[in-house]
């Protein structure tokens, strides 16, 4: 078997396992700063994705289009935030697990009726015709994937690291109680998040619709394995997501090759039940000592 | 108070119009990933009865009578499937059914229609399980005597053997059989073997891969078909996931022909798959070309009762359509709306029936439980190779266009 095989199966997989990476990245946000995670994750990628098709037919240019889509999915993470998870949080509650599986249900109905059950292809201005690349072959439109996946990434990790807003967002990372005592509103912090993960979702579903066309079961595979992804990175460490995701899809592609092509799952939930046993905080996750 | 009067008198003549008609029900999944098939073969047959109600029915024994149409979406859901039949089964008055691609839906359904005797006819499609489920078994059990269930649809065992025989002719003797996972694709792949070894054994296969549903990158099932030398790819899936080999064979530049079963048709393949989806084949009952006036008046129809410029699947539009005109013809010769009567009709059809597919000559025969090819229409002529180019299906082989066209003059 060559080495370039290898290496051509290593990279299409990890292209997958970026996106993986940036739905993982969503539950992140929220995780953070609430403690609290949107089980309907991957509607919204799927809804979000079904919306920039929409806002597409009305023939604005494209990077609008993105912008829009982008926006959509900020709209949603916040109507997200305020019907399902708020007062959860306000009365201490677990609610929100089943609130967020319960909006997620819904969106998915939402879009079977709006946009009906087909898979519908989604056009792009960036070309799928494959470059060669010292022997192996990506597409511009996967490429477009890794570059849209880190640069959001990079961005909003500056945004954390660097801006006030910021600042206040890991405050109530750390201590929510506390950051509330110093002025910062943690509730205006848990929309923000929500925001940005609805954003990262919709960026997530533009950039995968132009591989994996756009259908109301689009995101229910993915979402299972980004869930995966951020479980065994951690549900603190960005980077981690990142590292985890492309060994993951690297992983699944190499399996599939040289186990079988039905083994393809097997490597993420080994994976994921190795994780719970020898990690449980994840592999780049800090073991935080609680006190009761 | 003369309108009031003119509405009770019309009420009072609405069920004695009910009982006038032949009640028809068609089912199949109108919505869902199968929706292209569904709905194209409803509104083919849509046509037929429209065409046929529109020259004031059929003679039922010297009296025209219309049709009257029983629509049931399915959504391709076994429960769904199921529940319908029963239904359907419990009407006193139905003459009969047509329908139904999901061979999941008419195992879980057509017991019902089979206890009360009620015709169904099973179009555009389902797995040779569909028929095969009536016939004698090699432990020894016996299929029923009677059998109110026919099939209208080029079966997974001809759709097998002439992809192999494609392969064949084209000379591409090392061949990847790649398939899903679903009863479906692995049924395609027993087939496909089976093809191969009653042909004589000329193909080899280099290795046979599978995927999921929902699965988008093949590059690894992809490349191990290259790496292996494959020179042709073998494939039984459906609708999206085909689109995604294709376009993972354009990835990897895997120039290598794309055979399969008819599904290679449908327009979440073409549409999805693009460009990458030129010089696929898979075997057609009905190419959507003028080839004869009989086809282009269809087509033409087609198109303007429905508003498109291209039918989502002809192949099902062609057979529900087609599939009306024998129970139309059935239901003549029957001189009854009464479904056992219309059964052993098509049994034994005299007259020939000139649908756009073929002109159909006795299509069905007396069911034999050892020979399910009593209860089916399709023999291999009548299916032929279709291919795709730039966004439609044309004909494989200009062999194939001549005999279709002068075999309808």
């Amino acid at each position: 078997m060559p080495v370039s095989f290898i290496v051509q199966m290593a990279v299409s997989g990890a292209l997958m396992g970026l996106v993986y990476a940036l739905v993982a990245y969503g539950f992140q946000l929220t995780y953070a700063t609430s403690k609290s995670l949107n089980f309907g994750q991957g509607e919204l990628v799927m809804v979000s994705a079904f919306a920039t098709l929409s806002i597409m037919g009305t023939g604005l240019p494209y990077p609008l289009v993105v912008l829009l889509g982008l926006l959509f999915g900020a709209l949603l993470g916040l109507a997200v935030e305020r019907t399902g998870v708020r007062l959860a949080l306000e009365q201490k509650s677990e609610g929100w697990i089943l609130l967020t599986i319960i909006i997620g249900l819904f969106l998915f109905s939402f879009a079977e009726n709006v946009w009906g059950r087909d898979d519908r292809p989604f056009p792009t201005p960036i070309s799928s015709q494959p470059l060669n690349i010292l022997g192996i072959d990506v597409t511009p439109v996967e490429l477009s994937v890794a570059v849209g996946v880190l640069a959001v990434m990079l961005l909003v990790e500056a945004f954390k690291r660097t801006t006030l807003l910021g600042k206040a967002f890991e405050a109530v990372s750390a201590d929510r109680d506390a950051s509330e005592l110093m002025g910062i509103s943690a509730t205006r912090t848990v929309m923000l998040s929500y925001a940005l993960s609805g954003a990262v979702a919709a960026l997530a579903g533009i950039l995968v619709s132009p591989i994996t066309t756009v259908g109301p079961t689009m995101a229910s595979a993915l979402v299972l394995k980004a869930f995966s992804v951020a479980v065994v990175a951690g549900l603190e460490s960005g980077f981690g997501v990142v590292v985890v995701g492309l060994f993951l899809g690297a992983l699944e592609s190499l399996a599939s090759f040289y186990v079988g092509s039905g083994w393809r799952d097997a490597p993420g939930l080994v994976l994921l039940i190795l994780a719970l046993a020898v990690r449980p905080t994840g592999v780049f996750g800090k073991a935080v000592i609680r006190k009761v | 108070m003369k309108r009031l009067l003119a509405l009770l008198a019309l009420t009072l003549a609405l069920p004695a119009l009910a009982a006038d008609t032949i009640k028809l029900a068609l089912t199949g999944p109108y919505s869902g990933g199968s929706a292209p098939m569904g709905v194209s073969t409803l509104d083919g047959s849509k046509l037929a009865i429209a065409e046929i109600n529109a020259a004031g029915g059929i003679d039922v024994g010297g009296k025209k009578m219309k049709i009257e149409v029983i629509e049931r979406d399915d959504e391709a859901k076994n429960d769904r499937g199921a529940l319908i039949a029963q239904e359907l089964a419990s009407m006193p008055d139905l003459s009969g059914v047509i329908g139904s691609v999901n061979t999941g839906v008419v195992m879980a359904g057509d017991k019902y229609l089979q206890e009360k005797g009620i015709t169904k006819i099973i179009c555009p499609a389902a797995g040779s399980s569909s028929m095969t489920q009536w016939a004698n078994k090699p432990d020894g059990t016996k299929g029923p005597a009677q059998l109110s269930i026919f099939r209208f649809a080029a079966n997974d065992g001809i759709q097998a053997a002439m992809v192999v025989e494609e392969a064949i002719n084209r000379k591409l003797f090392k061949v990847a059989i790649i398939h899903d996972d679903t009863n479906y694709g692995v049924s395609g792949r027993d087939d496909l073997l089976n093809q191969i070894k009653k042909q004589g054994g000329k193909l080899q296969v280099v290795t046979q891969e599978k995927f999921k549903i929902g699965d988008k990158d093949m590059t690894a099932q992809l490349l191990k078909a290259k790496a292996l030398g494959a020179q042709a790819i073998l494939i039984w899936g459906i609708g999206p996931e085909l689109a995604a080999v294709a376009n993972g064979m354009a990835k990897i530049g895997l120039k290598v022909p794309l055979i399969g079963g008819w599904t290679l048709s449908m327009s979440n393949f073409i549409d999805n798959a693009g460009k990458n989806a030129n010089g696929t084949l898979m075997p057609q009952t009905f190419i959507e070309l003028p080839i004869s006036p009989r086809a282009k008046a269809f087509i033409d129809a087609y198109h303007k009762a429905y508003g498109v410029t291209r039918i989502p699947s002809p192949v099902s539009a062609a057979q529900g359509y087609d599939a009306v005109l024998i129970f139309a013809a059935a239901v003549k010769q029957a001189k009854s709306t009464n479904t056992v009567k219309i059964r052993e009709a098509l049994e034994d059809l005299q007259a020939p029936v000139k649908g756009v597919i073929a002109t159909w000559r006795k299509p069905y025969s007396k069911w034999n439980p050892a020979d399910v090819d009593t209860h089916e229409a399709f023999r291999r002529q009548q299916v032929v190779m279709g291919m795709v180019m730039d966004g439609r299906v044309i004909f494989g082989s200009e062999a194939d266009r001549l005999r279709l066209a002068k075999e309808q003059q």
